[in-house]
């Protein structure tokens, strides 16, 4: 985003440069007022500009940091029972492998709460739904909720419901459904979190699923900036 | 005020618009271009940035673009925004409508699939009865699929096949790696071709309106155009019945405005171009405007692993690359349950296989991950998908856009045909793959949903009748002789084939028939 924002600081104050600091341009740079030219846009009243020196300003040094290296996220979501199962099913199906880690070192649990309380009912639904019928499975087979289950417990819950499946065909039943896209959601969040790419990145690697970001194209006045920052400076001084 | 009258209006500014600009301007005739969204610069729009920045860690935001598959969070700011851009359906039959306004519309992002159509699809009621044949042919269009693969630098290999027309093409005479010599060879088996794909080389790796075609058009000098403005409607004179003023809004101020024009080209894309015209009750005496919407059917494919890749021995010699099934049911015999036919696209992945074709969690999915890794091989069907006069778009009053311009609802769906097409592309995939030694993990015989393919035609379509089509072979409107559609809403039948390279042919005849006219003074 730093990026963005300095382009942002630009535009503003470039916006403002023939009227907020008009008074320090050059003389050479004032064009004679063509006949029926409408009076300057009226600036905010004060002794000083409020864009002065905003132009001059050099970049903040800074590196902005994601909140998941610091912070937590807090669970909105989920009851506190769907959490626990939630939380032991994540552990179950991504655990930490060969250095990296697992979906409870990833905050993964905790993030699908976020994601999944901003979506659609229809996956809401699946989530909880799928949740509840984690535990009442558990409690058929073992008599403990799930999130109490061992291992090899687990795997006696789950690994009937898993399937092989393609991109955008998930399977159509309800449990198995949620089952595989739960997994796939836990894989991909663990796996595109802050802590998994700090641990790539230490061991000299690409943090995974780094791609292209494409910022909303809109007709701004970044495409007739195509004066250099330097120049724009100049102008300016 | 303004007041001038401009020689020919472009509405679009994709692969269509981009063709009949390069070619109009190079005749020397002035153009103006309108487009509905902003000029890109990739340059200056993107940023490489690890998922873990982004808002929802590459999920992308919930309940943003539902009908767009190809979406995700790094480039969802690209499509059109179905909030803005309302359509209607039947929730029963759900219509993925995949839109990009930016300037050079979808010809900025697509798959590069580069076929001609063949007389199996131009003459295809003469073939096996069903439906219509175009008022053209191979033949017809052979010149300009020429000059349109000379432009675009389509990379191919010739087989003589009549439902696989050769071309103009840069010569592919890579060799097969070794999985995929052992599909081919399975193919010869089951009698069904496989064949190298066909794709546009374009140039520095983009094959897009913005770079082949729109630079040669402002290059002359005789082409202007203004970005973010979306067309309302289009009007008439009324002495002359013919098309004089398109009204438009500033898609940032929403100033209404207009532009006089004495012939307008409409290339905004099969659906945009169709919801103008209806939107503005013009050039559809025949009433079938709208109708025959058709597309292909994506989705149904296997996925594979070929084995003596696993483990680590994955190399050039033995996988990567990519191949082509052409059309191969009902062209000698028929195929028992469905009419026309489908490609395969097939490919041999040399990257980490998807978790999701393995029933394993945990440490043994990682195994499995790291035993398959390179190994993968899938294939993907491109169905025909029949023109029905049912299958159709209209204005839904109920709904506007962003502009208060009325929105389009589409109702289409598949039908058996579409179905067992799909079921036996899957089961044609198993069994060569079979045959040639490879593990199927994964299959999906369900069709996504219509419009998936981004390739929707037909719904302004083109025939000798004024009476049953909307456009004559030109792309010329029947009834207002001055109005053309350029873009893919004049295709009678889709085939199997990415309609891009057609399209493209299509626009460059039809705007040389235009600047014919315009010379005669007939337009």
């Amino acid at each position: 985003m730093r990026r963005r924002d300095f382009v942002k600081g630009i535009l503003a104050a470039s916006a403002a440069v023939k009227t907020a600091m008009g008074q320090q341009a050059p003389a050479s740079a004032v064009a004679p007022v063509a006949p029926g030219t409408p009076p300057p846009v009226a600036t905010a009243p004060g002794p000083v500009p409020w864009m002065r020196g905003l132009l001059d300003a050099k970049p903040l040094p800074m590196t902005p940091l994601v909140a998941d290296a610091v912070a937590a996220s807090e669970g909105r979501f989920f009851s506190q029972q769907q959490t626990a199962t939630l939380r032991r099913f994540a552990e179950v199906l991504m655990p930490p492998l060969k250095g990296y880690p697992g979906a409870l070192d990833a905050g993964t649990p905790e993030f699908l709460d976020f994601l999944i309380g901003a979506s659609p009912r229809d996956r809401q639904e699946m989530y909880t739904e799928g949740l509840d019928k984690l535990d009442v499975e558990a409690k058929r087979l073992f008599g403990i909720p799930f999130a109490q289950t061992g291992n090899w417990q687990a795997d006696q819950v789950i690994r009937p419901w898993l399937r092989s499946w393609t991109n955008d065909h998930p399977p159509t039943q309800p449990f198995t459904r949620f089952i595989n896209v739960a997994h796939s959601d836990i894989r991909t969040a663990t796996i595109n979190s802050q802590a998994w790419s700090a641990v790539a990145v230490a061991a000299g690697k690409h943090p995974p699923d780094t791609g292209l970001f494409w910022y909303p194209v809109d007709p701004d006045l970044r495409r007739e900036m195509a004066v250099p920052r330097q120049e724009l400076n100049k102008r300016s001084s | 005020m303004a007041d001038e009258t401009v020689d020919v209006l472009i509405i679009g500014s994709g692969h269509s618009g981009g063709m009949a600009a390069k070619v109009l301007t190079e005749k020397g005739i002035s153009c103006l271009m309108l487009n509905a969204g902003p000029v890109a610069d990739a340059r200056k729009d993107t940023e490489l940035k690890p998922a873990y920045t982004l808002p929802f860690r590459g999920f992308m935001q919930p309940g943003v673009l539902p009908h767009v598959f190809q979406a995700n969070e790094f480039n969802a700011n690209t499509w059109v925004d179905e909030k803005e851009v309302p359509y209607t359906y039947d929730p029963a039959h759900p219509y993925n409508w995949v839109r990009v306004r930016l300037f050079g519309g979808r010809s900025l992002f697509w798959s590069r699939q580069s076929f001609r159509l063949s007389d199996y699809e131009f003459k295809s009621k003469s073939h096996d009865g069903y439906g219509d044949d175009w008022p053209i042919d191979l033949a017809e269009m052979d010149p300009y699929y020429s000059r349109v693969e000379a432009i675009f630098r389509v990379e191919g290999r010739p087989y003589g096949i009549p439902q696989y027309p050769d071309g103009n093409f840069v010569p592919d005479d890579s060799p097969w790696p070794q999985c995929l010599q052992r599909f081919v060879d399975a193919g010869k088996k089951f009698g069904v071709p496989v064949c190298k794909a066909r794709s546009s080389l374009g140039v520095n790796g983009l094959a897009s309106s913005v770079n082949l075609l729109l630079p040669d058009a402002f290059a002359t000098g005789k082409l202007r155009a203004i970005p973010n403005v979306v067309v309302r409607s289009l009007s008439v004179d009324k002495n002359t019945g013919l098309v004089n003023e398109a009204h438009f809004v500033d898609r940032i101020s929403r100033r209404e405005m207009s532009v006089k024009a004495r012939v307008v080209v409409l290339a905004a894309g099969t659906l945009e171009s169709t919801r103008l015209l209806l939107n503005s009750k013009l050039a559809n005496s025949s009433g079938v405007m709208g109708h025959y919407l058709i597309d292909q059917v994506y989705g149904p494919g296997i996925v594979a692993s070929v084995p003596e890749a696993r483990d680590g021995r994955a190399n050039p010699k033995l996988t990567g690359g990519a191949a082509l099934i052409p059309r191969f049911r009902n062209i000698d015999s028929k195929a028992k349950d469905f009419i026309r036919g489908y490609a395969l696209n097939v490919f041999s992945h040399t990257d980490p296989m998807d978790p999701r074709n393995f029933a394993e969690y945990g440490e043994a999915l990682e195994k499995k991950l790291e035993s398959y890794n390179g190994s993968g091989f899938t294939t993907g069907m491109m169905g025909e998908v029949l023109a029905r006069y049912e299958n159709h778009v209209s204005i839904d009053k109920t709904a506007v856009d962003a502009w208060g311009i009325p929105a389009l609802r589409i109702e289409t769906h598949y039908t058996d045909n579409e179905i067992n097409m799909a079921r036996d592309a899957v089961e044609t995939s198993i069994a060569l793959a079979e045959e040639a030694g490879f593990e199927v993990l994964s299959k999906n015989y369900d069709p996504n949903p219509p419009g998936y393919s981004i390739h929707e035609l037909g719904t302004c379509r083109m025939g000798d009748d004024a009476k049953t089509s909307v456009l004559n072979k030109w792309n010329q409107s029947h009834d207002i002789k001055n109005l053309y559609v350029v873009d893919g809403a004049s295709f009678v039948s889709g085939g199997w084939q990415n309609p891009t390279i057609t399209i493209l042919a299509l626009a460059m005849r039809a705007a040389e028939h235009l600047a014919g006219q315009m010379r005669q003074g007939s337009v």
